[in-house]
């Protein structure tokens, strides 16, 4: 039994057209034990960038709190929000930090950020618990039913969605893939993020 | 070592929150103490019931750790009092004791406590409820338990808990639990301390 | 009560270490690294240094292929040293000396900072090519290959390279000893990156071939709008509201 199944817990996060998302599903465990049907672990980091962390429910708090410090010092001494690229380096910074005593937690960011030319650019990453960076196109996978997230987002993701449609298909993705994974569930909740609105749904999915 | 059973509390919105634990302090097969009090009041209007970790690797530790790492806390949170003359709320303790458990585990000799810290936010008038684990694991929830009696407390507490239940009916929704726990546990503890927090503060009551 | 720091001590930070010995004391394992592999590959040719790499994106707790956070780490790492050594001696950087530093730095750890590299160049000095292994230990070959894909590209080394190869030549035999990696090699896979470096240009070719091109999807799943469930929504516009008056009459002075 691994560490960073301890809790359970997965996250993805999808591009689509000028709009990306970004999901978790809600459970906190003990092992097979399961404790909240409300955890919180993904988290608004600026206005239109989330950070999602699967893994060891303690680092999950722990290591929030640690970037969100950074992150305001960072705020503070540029006088600027952060741009999500930024952001994802000040995350892989800060675990590669740990190189030697890890955080147990595999983050994912989702989020858009503005071009030069006025554009909006959608903008998704996700890290090992080491921190090495991974840029994807498409979608980006974490958490203990990473596999199962894997196979069915492969199948029924492509590009271009539109808000509404990247809803449907990052929702159908998160929940047949928990569904299947004993340590994940118990509810999901998904992002929307758009140049104008974040869209937060709380799913309503199998509860066993 | 210490078994121990810290059984459900739960905070219905009726504005009150129950917590009710065992009175046994055990080391090994022997039962040592039958009236330990687990819940301590931190402040007027917070109760936090502890526990060590059961059954793991505990036969090393000393049962004393849980009741040190409380009466560390208890007395941080009553300083705060003292030199803000106001208590700090439900979810800002939580947060200090959650960090303190994390400083710990990352400590050469760590507290192994798990505990429940249940108060009445005397500025919303709402009850909250904390399950917190020794390696700082925090989250807030409707109702909870730590130790051996959890697997059948939180599954009634699945089917009966009620956010909307009266006190009277809260308490015989503990009775359920603490019932099958008596009936279902080898090692079923035979006595519980029920405490009880809402607007008028803290107050033990006999089941 | 420890209280956050501001100023924070540059290096590695080893707060969790005694934490994940002791859940590892107890019984929680911590996570392995997954092995997954990779193809780099580097040869001499007449007027410089071909590169080339397999570009396998690959998934588990830690990617470890040879440690991808290593790597990519020690390289930025040393990649600004060696920008600020060529500030301070005001000339122009020579490969010896990443190589140097890139091994005294990996001999400094051990090993534990598990990076493997191919490293090349061409300086005052000429064409150089090496390999740095993660304890410190390096090459100077004419051509190298490292990563679990290291023997498929070396058997297309051991047959096609020659002395004093034409530039076109090179670039052919770097392609073929990567894709060996990607087509023999389980743990290398996609596209083909290339580099060419000469004494005055340095030409990066990524995904100069993309062998494992995805075909399009035959058929799609696109949901129907509405088909997921929801329980609550939470809508944050961030246009509330937006008023424009307009300022009519004078342009602005810009005189």
């Amino acid at each position: 039994m691994s560490i960073m199944d301890q809790n359970g817990g997965s996250v993805i996060a999808m591009v689509g057209k000028e709009c990306v998302a970004i999901a978790s599903d809600l459970r906190m465990g003990n092992q097979a034990l399961g404790i909240s049907s409300n955890f919180q672990r993904i988290f608004p980091v600026t206005d239109r960038i989330f950070l999602g962390m699967p893994g060891l429910a303690t680092d999950v708090t722990t290591l929030h709190e640690r970037l969100r410090f950074r992150l305001n010092m960072y705020t503070i001494k540029e006088e600027r929000e952060i741009a999500p690229e930024t952001f994802a380096h000040l995350v892989s910074s800060t675990l590669y930090e740990h190189r030697f005593g890890p955080y147990f937690i595999e983050p994912v960011m989702a989020g858009i950020s503005k071009t030069p030319t006025g554009k909006y650019k959608p903008f998704i990453a996700a890290t090992d618990l080491i921190g090495c960076l991974n840029f994807a196109k498409d979608f980006v996978v974490a958490g203990t039913a990473s596999s199962k997230l894997y196979g069915v987002a492969e199948g029924l993701w492509e590009p271009d969605l539109e808000p509404e449609d990247l809803f449907e298909t990052i929702s159908q993705t998160l929940m047949n893939a928990v569904d299947r994974d004993a340590f994940s569930g118990w509810g999901c909740i998904v992002h929307v993020i758009t140049k104008d609105k974040v869209i937060t749904r709380t799913l309503k999915g199998r509860m066993d | 070592m210490q078994y121990s059973f810290i059984e459900p509390p739960w905070r219905p919105r009726k504005g009150y929150l129950i917590m009710a634990a065992d009175t046994t302090a055990a080391r090994s097969i022997v039962k040592m103490k039958v009236d330990e009090d687990k819940i301590k009041t931190l402040s007027p209007h917070l109760l936090m019931a502890y526990s060590g970790e059961p059954g793991k690797s505990l036969s090393l530790k000393d049962p004393r750790d849980t009741v040190q790492f409380a009466e560390y806390v208890e007395r941080n949170i009553r300083l705060y009092q003292i030199r803000n003359l106001y208590p700090l709320r439900p979810a800002a303790a939580a947060s200090w004791i959650r960090r303190a458990l994390a400083d710990s585990i990352r400590s050469r000799k760590p507290y192994v406590v798990n505990l429940l810290l249940g108060g009445y936010d005397t500025a919303t008038h709402e009850p909250h409820l904390y399950w917190v684990d020794y390696l700082g694991t925090m989250t807030e929830v409707p109702f909870a338990a730590h130790g051996y009696g959890a697997y059948f407390a939180l599954s009634l507490l699945d089917r009966y808990h009620n956010p909307e239940a009266t006190l009277e009916e809260g308490l015989e929704t503990l009775k359920r639990c603490l019932d099958e726990v008596s009936k279902r546990l080898v090692v079923s503890p035979s006595k519980y301390k029920v405490k009880i927090v809402d607007k008028d503060g803290v107050r033990e009551i006999e089941l | 009560m420890a209280f956050p720091n501001v100023y924070q001590s540059p290096g590695f930070e080893f707060a969790n270490e005694v934490r994940n010995n002791y859940l590892a004391e107890k019984g929680m394992p911590l996570p392995k690294a997954t092995s997954t592999g990779t193809t780099i590959v580097g040869c001499l040719f007449k007027d410089g240094i071909v590169l080339g790499a397999d570009t396998r994106a690959t998934e588990g707790p830690i990617v470890a292929d040879k440690n991808s956070a290593d790597t990519e780490f020690t390289t930025a790492l040393i990649s600004s040293n060696m920008e600020l050594h060529a500030l301070e001696t005001g000339r122009k950087p020579r490969v010896v000396t990443a190589m140097t530093m890139l091994k005294q730095m990996l001999y400094r750890y051990q090993g534990h900072i598990g990076a493997a590299l191919v490293l090349g160049g061409v300086d005052a000095t000429g064409p150089h090519l090496f390999t740095i292994h993660p304890h410190g230990s390096t090459d100077k070959l004419p051509y190298v290959t490292m990563g679990s894909g290291s023997l498929a590209a070396m058997a297309v080394f051991e047959t096609g390279w020659r002395p004093n190869m034409e530039r076109e030549d090179a670039l052919k035999l770097v392609k073929a000893a990567i894709a060996a990696g990607i087509f023999n090699d389980l743990g290398s896979g996609s596209n083909i990156d290339a580099c060419i470096i000469t004494a005055n240009h340095t030409e990066m070719l990524r995904n100069v071939e993309m062998p494992n091109q995805r075909v399009q999807k035959e058929r799609d799943y696109k949901f129907r709008r509405g088909t997921t469930a929801w329980k609550k929504e939470d809508i944050r516009k961030f246009v509330v509201d937006e008023q424009i008056t307009l300022i009519g009459g004078d342009e602005m002075d810009t005189s």
